[in-house]
């Protein structure tokens, strides 16, 4: 297996990128899964990889494999009850917690797996929310796209758009709203909790209740699991977005602002990952190798992503197809060469 | 028992490998469908909804008469028929 493996989830495929700890000259493999969305892909826990595909035709399923090559459908994926009322439509993320996989799915819901993917189950304390009549979907569907946790899994977060944040005390049996701060987008006469659009959701991995929220309203940060949010835009050109991700060796922050809910693309047709090494307080461009000429490609929740090495490499996938990467936390950065489809999710796996 | 023939689109290789071919032994249509699930269980998720209809862009063919025309899949089958699990196309 090569140093560094970057895996493009797309529209129609999976693809891989390769390249020793470097990260100077890179191979392509794949189509892996061919005509299949790749949804999300993350360690399942035991030593090897989870990926979960989708179909407008044929539905969602989770793979497991140990090298990024093979894949093999579990048999036994998440699926909602027929009396349930709910229909899965799509896997948004796969998070590992340690003892158990977590799934994040269309329509909302958790579904967890104790034994790295093989079988999974409903989190039903989730869908049991009082105001779960009046979950409103966003504009990529009513999705459970985030998942964090804390307290070795006792402590659980996950953002629904176009719903908001809950938080979990008890390992997942009973949630509730956190969005204090947050400005809602649709609010709901009967659930005054509800009619939030969080975007992604970030935490530091040496303080779990420090979270960084992309909202569909701004770019918020809690900084105490979630009781209260506070505005942090200083210097980014707009508050909506997608992606976040956060490098621990360097607490730096990366998001990719858009030029408002109503248009969405890039601020002035620049292609501008913002940066932060302030925890949020403040952020900045990064453009050193990014192209200077009209791009209007954007960049969806999934696709933005950091590898383990040192100096930290980082990787934005877009939707027309491009993946640009960093070798040195983004000080500067290239354009792969070759174009993807459209690019759904990016992670980025190093050998330790 | 009829021996009949399935055949599988090439996109669902993502499940059952090569065998996008097969000869299955059945008496009825609805038989034929459950040995595939039973030989791949993640046969069901890709061809049937959650309240066990197939799912909505998705089409059987028994010969040449489609499913959906049908009042059930309790279809006897023959020897040689052909079952065909084709991905609705539309559009342009």
């Amino acid at each position: 297996m090569s140093a560094v493996t970057v895996v493009v989830g797309t529209i129609k495929g999976t693809f891989l990128v390769r390249a020793d700890r470097a990260r100077t000259s890179w191979k392509v493999e794949g189509p892996l899964m061919k005509g299949w969305k790749a949804t999300s892909v993350g360690p399942d826990g035991a030593g090897g990889y989870v990926l979960a595909t989708a179909s407008d035709v044929y539905g969602c399923a989770v793979h497991r494999s140990t090298n990024f090559v093979d894949w093999r459908q579990v048999e036994t994926g998440p699926a909602y009850d027929a009396g349930s009322g709910f229909k899965l439509n799509q896997i948004w993320k796969l998070v590992d917690v340690g003892a158990r996989l977590y799934a994040g799915v269309d329509e909302a819901g958790l579904f967890e797996s104790p034994d790295h993917g093989e079988t999974w189950t409903q989190v039903r304390g989730l869908t049991a929310q009082e105001s779960r009549k009046k979950w409103f979907p966003g504009f990529g569907g009513l999705c459970a796209h985030s998942l964090l946790a804390g307290d070795g899994g006792r402590r659980l977060w996950v953002g629904i758009s176009a719903v908001g944040v809950f938080r979990s005390d008890d390992g997942g049996a009973t949630w509730n709203s956190k969005n204090a701060g947050v400005p809602q987008v649709i609010p709901d006469d009967e659930h005054p909790e509800i009619g939030y659009c969080v975007h992604a959701l970030v935490q530091d991995p040496t303080d779990h209740n420090t979270i960084w929220r992309q909202d569909h309203r701004g770019m918020f940060r809690t900084q105490d699991g979630g009781e209260r949010w506070e505005r942090i835009e200083n210097g980014l050109p707009s508050g909506f977005g997608f992606p976040i991700v956060f490098e621990p060796r360097t607490r730096t922050l990366f998001a990719f602002p858009l030029e408002s809910d109503e248009y969405r693309i890039p601020k002035d047709g620049k292609l501008r990952v913002f940066h932060s090494k302030d925890g949020g307080d403040s952020w900045a461009p990064l453009a050193n190798g990014l192209p200077d000429e009209p791009f209007y490609e954007t960049v969806l929740r999934q696709a933005m992503a950091v590898d383990t090495c040192d100096p930290a490499g980082v990787y934005v996938g877009t939707t027309g197809g491009n993946l640009f990467w960093s070798n040195d936390v983004g000080a500067s950065w290239q354009r792969l060469p070759a174009a993807f489809p459209r690019i759904l999710c990016v992670e980025a796996f190093a050998e330790a | 028992m009829a021996r009949v023939t399935v055949q599988l689109p090439s996109v669902l290789s993502i499940v059952v490998g090569d065998e996008r071919r097969l000869t299955v032994e059945a008496e009825s249509l609805a038989a034929a469908l459950e040995q595939l699930i039973e030989r791949w269980p993640g046969l069901r998720g890709h061809l049937f909804d959650e309240a066990g209809s197939f799912r909505e862009h998705v089409l059987c063919f028994h010969n040449q008469t489609s499913t959906r025309w049908l009042p059930s899949l309790d279809v006897p089958l023959a020897e040689g028929d052909v079952v065909t699990i084709l991905q609705a196309v539309s559009g342009g």
